[in-house]
């Protein structure tokens, strides 16, 4: 069973507030999701399969050239944001 | 539809401004029912062009980024974002005239299986507003459903075109991994994002995805243009072809119980497989081991879940992203990411971050990983003898809104989380209509090997036929 305060340290790293409710449903759904990850467990000689992070190998694909291609100006960068001042992005100052 | 509209405007039957305004009234009228769209766009736009798509009316779900066009990906945290750049996919749709009606909803940065978590609210099922259109592309299946636009572009992470296609009655298709460039398409799980495309038929699809496939040197992983026109080659013959399904799934012996609903999707099942026969293709039977096929859902929940956290990780207020206030810049992304994401978007980073803490990366990512290679293996393996297998797209009819399921089922793990084999592998993959549960739709799928989308188009277009024969 995973503790709530586990849960919180994780939200805390996500860099976001979750309520009490929150948690609580986290925590049972928690319990659903850990039932069936023990499934993925279950397979005998597991540990010895290579991962695979990608559907195919793709021989095709490469880095391209590094020559300059489309870029966006810095009034279409800007219009992004209202916080902007003197061409750069505005924010907190960061270092006192 | 596709060829029948061009037809009409090519002999002056209509406009385009005319489809285009036919699309709209159809799209504001049934807004307020169903919920398809995010934006319905007011202006007629379309390029001069001589291709088939030219003057068609689509729509496209709202994660595929549109230059001056609102795209929020149905997250508050993008609510107010207006992208400087086009998707390939708008750029490429844009290039062969066809014309954007609107962005569609749908379930929040795409991680979700309902339709029913988008920030502007749930999708309704086109046949029963008290059921779910299926997720995460909901608005694009249920506009092609409701007759808005015969086509969509949608995006297939999991099954997010072609579970929404059988629930709603249309056609779903979802090409080998890299066949159409994602790029300018927000992602969920970049190993297992793919571009996707709603229709009603099978040659609709076809002629979609001639336009969209094809190398983009902003995507890398998008593969060569193979240089085949799909939507020509649906007539070939399809005898000697030869499918396989999976008994775990679909043989009533695999069941301890077998409710109303499921014992109607297995016998339309049984009656699809004999239209496959008529065709002359072999169908056969092929046991694979229950424990690796109960293990799918779980590593793809484990594998999503890890990419998406990681990717969503510059939705932060700064970066991109409604930004709130706060006088630090952490104090800022905490703030932004608190307001910006809702409940269970937060419930699935929470998740994903779990399973890639040091401690838990072996053994819930990595093994997911493992379990990934051995699905795709076996299933590799049973490509060497057949073209593909054919299954049903889902256990049942659309669930009602807020309906519950048993998550922990055999039914659940593998009938209804099958079509995740397609992203694992990358394989195409399509869902087609095969019957009504009352005045419930359902569909069958056919999944094909890797850059084999001719095959598969092929198959489908055969069967299509066949099953409309029996109606």
């Amino acid at each position: 069973m995973i503790k709530k305060e586990e849960l919180k340290k994780l939200a805390e790293k996500l860099m976001f507030k979750m309520s009490e409710e929150e948690y609580e449903t986290l925590e049972n759904e928690f319990e659903t999701i850990i039932k069936q990850m023990e499934k993925i467990n279950q397979l005998e000689g597991i540990s010895n399969v290579e991962p695979m992070t990608f559907p195919f190998e793709n021989s095709g694909a490469f880095l391209r050239e590094d020559e300059i291609g489309d870029y966006l100006t810095t009034d279409e960068v800007l219009s992004n944001t209202k916080y902007h001042l003197n061409d750069q992005v505005k924010v907190p100052k960061v270092v006192e | 539809m596709i060829k029948e509209l061009r037809k009409k405007l090519d002999t002056e039957k209509v406009t385009k401004e005319e489809l285009f305004e036919e699309s709209i009234k159809k799209a504001k009228e049934t807004q307020k029912k169903y919920n398809c769209f995010v934006t319905i766009t007011d202006k007629f736009k379309s390029r001069a062009s001589n291709t088939l798509l030219s003057g068609i009316p689509y729509s496209l779900k709202d994660l595929y980024s549109t230059s001056g066009i609102l795209t929020t990906s149905s997250s508050n945290i993008l609510k107010n974002y207006i992208p400087v750049y086009d998707s390939t996919v708008y750029k490429k749709l844009k290039s062969a005239g066809a014309v954007l009606v609107g962005k569609t909803v749908l379930d929040e940065l795409a991680m979700g299986g309902s339709g029913t978590t988008g920030h502007t609210g749930a999708v309704k099922n086109p046949h029963d507003v008290t059921r779910i259109a299926g997720g995460s592309s909901a608005g694009s299946a249920a506009s092609v459903a409701l007759g808005i636009t015969p086509f969509s572009i949608g995006s297939d992470t999991g099954d997010s075109v072609r579970k929404p296609a059988a629930f709603c009655g249309i056609v779903g298709f979802k090409p080998t991994y890299g066949r159409i460039s994602r790029y300018g398409m927000f992602p969920f799980a970049s190993s297992l994002d793919h571009v996707a495309i709603f229709a009603t038929s099978v040659m609709d699809c076809a002629i979609v995805t001639d336009v969209l496939k094809g190398h983009d040197k902003n995507d890398m992983t998008s593969l060569k243009d193979d240089g085949k026109a799909y939507a020509e080659t649906l007539e070939k013959e399809v005898k000697n072809k030869k499918l396989f399904y999976i008994k775990e799934a679909v043989s009533r012996d695999a069941y301890d119980e077998i409710d109303a609903n499921l014992d109607i999707v297995l016998n339309n099942f049984d009656g699809v497989l004999s239209s496959v026969r008529e065709l002359g293709i072999t169908v056969d039977e092929i046991s694979i081991d229950k424990a690796l096929l109960t293990a799918i859902f779980p590593s793809y929940m484990a594998i999503s879940c890890a990419e998406a956290t990681s990717n969503n990780a510059n939705l932060n207020g700064i970066s991109f992203g409604v930004r709130e206030e706060g006088n630090t810049i952490e104090e800022i992304m905490f703030n932004s990411r608190t307001k910006g994401f809702s409940e269970l978007i937060k419930r699935r980073f929470v998740l994903g971050s779990y399973i890639l803490q040091k401690e838990n990366q072996e053994k819930l990512f990595l093994n997911a990983c493992r379990i990934r290679r051995l699905i795709v293996n076996e299933i590799n393996k049973l490509f060497e003898e057949y073209d593909g297998f054919i299954m049903p797209a889902s256990g049942g009819v659309a669930p009602k809104i807020g309906e519950k399921t048993d998550q922990l089922s055999d039914k659940y793990l593998i009938l209804e989380n099958h079509l995740v084999i397609g992203n694992f592998g990358g394989f195409p993959s399509i869902t087609v209509p095969s019957g009504k549960i009352e005045r419930m739709p359902i569909g069958i799928n056919i999944t094909g090997r890797v850059k084999e989308d001719d095959v598969v188009l092929n198959i489908a277009h055969q069967l299509e036929k066949k099953l409309k024969e029996m109606v």
